[in-house]
């Protein structure tokens, strides 16, 4: 990413995720979310879910990804948030996208969100980045 | 009393409970822990050996305020959303002071159901006492 590349409209490179049950597992251990609806199909049925579903923060940690990857050491993330619109369930692609909105005074608003297999935006939010000066390196 | 009456009953106790806050909890950011949780995420980036990734503030256990009367409400829990605010990068190695509050309480009816938003408000203060992170999650009884 560089300075002169980032103009509203820009898209930034998808990222697509593969969820299984086996990340959910492993999320709900490093998180310490331990949620049955997230690993436990019983359960997530009897809570009239159709099965297991993704930790909404597991999808913010995925849009989080997609934008520090894109920016690198250019950009630092200043502000995150994300609303949780639909269920995504383990063993369908999630695809994680993201547009510039507007490019102001060294800061950088992007447009964020997950895509299931249907189109539908499951998780929609934004972020701000502001441009680091050449140079100056990732620490404040 | 009606469904509908307890519901509303519940929903001004909770309200009464604003500005409520969880008790403190400090952690150490361990290594192991980012990167056990990188790999939970499947981000690999070589930045996040030292620095904590962006999400990894959620793992160090908030404890929320207790709020037994939110269980009276609907049969069970969704995420509505979260906002993160970064003012400090958070490394591995860094003490962090956690503390979250209850900030508001509000009822949602349609004709799907009806749904409880509960909003917390959550303070990373590291070992500088400075605020790294702040973050404000929206969390839904229905």
């Amino acid at each position: 990413m560089s300075d002169l590349e980032v103009r509203p409209g820009l898209e930034l490179p998808e990222l697509v995720k593969h969820p299984t049950t086996r990340q959910l597992v492993q999320y709900a251990g490093a998180s310490g979310d331990f949620y049955e609806i997230h690993y436990d199909q019983e359960f997530a049925r009897s809570a009239e879910l159709p099965g297991v579903i993704l930790h909404g923060l597991l999808k913010t940690a995925f849009l989080a990804q997609l934008v520090t990857s894109w920016a690198g050491e250019r950009a630092r993330l200043r502000a995150l948030e994300v609303s949780y619109r639909g269920l995504d369930l383990p063993g369908r692609p999630l695809r994680c996208r993201g547009v510039v909105k507007a490019v102001e005074g060294g800061r950088v608003e992007l447009e964020l969100w997950t895509e299931d297999p249907e189109g539908r935006r499951t998780t929609v939010g934004g972020a701000t980045l502001e441009l680091l000066e050449p140079g100056r390196g990732s620490q404040p | 009393m009606t469904p509908e009456s307890t519901a509303h009953d519940v929903v001004e106790r909770l309200r009464a409970r604003i500005g409520r806050e969880g008790a403190e909890s400090v952690h150490e950011v361990e290594a192991g822990h980012v990167r056990r949780f990188c790999e939970a995420i499947g981000d690999d980036d070589p930045r996040w050996r030292e620095q904590a990734p962006p999400t990894f503030v959620v793992a160090l256990g908030a404890e929320t305020p207790e709020l037994p009367e939110a269980l009276e409400y609907g049969r069970g829990w969704l995420n509505g959303g979260d906002r993160f605010e970064y003012l400090e990068p958070v490394h591995v190695g860094d003490t962090i002071r956690v503390r979250s509050r209850l900030v508001d309480v509000y009822e949602k009816r349609g004709s799907s159901g009806d749904l409880l938003f509960l909003v917390f408000e959550t303070e990373y203060v590291n070992q500088h006492g400075r605020v790294a992170v702040r973050a404000r999650g929206t969390r839904i009884r229905r």
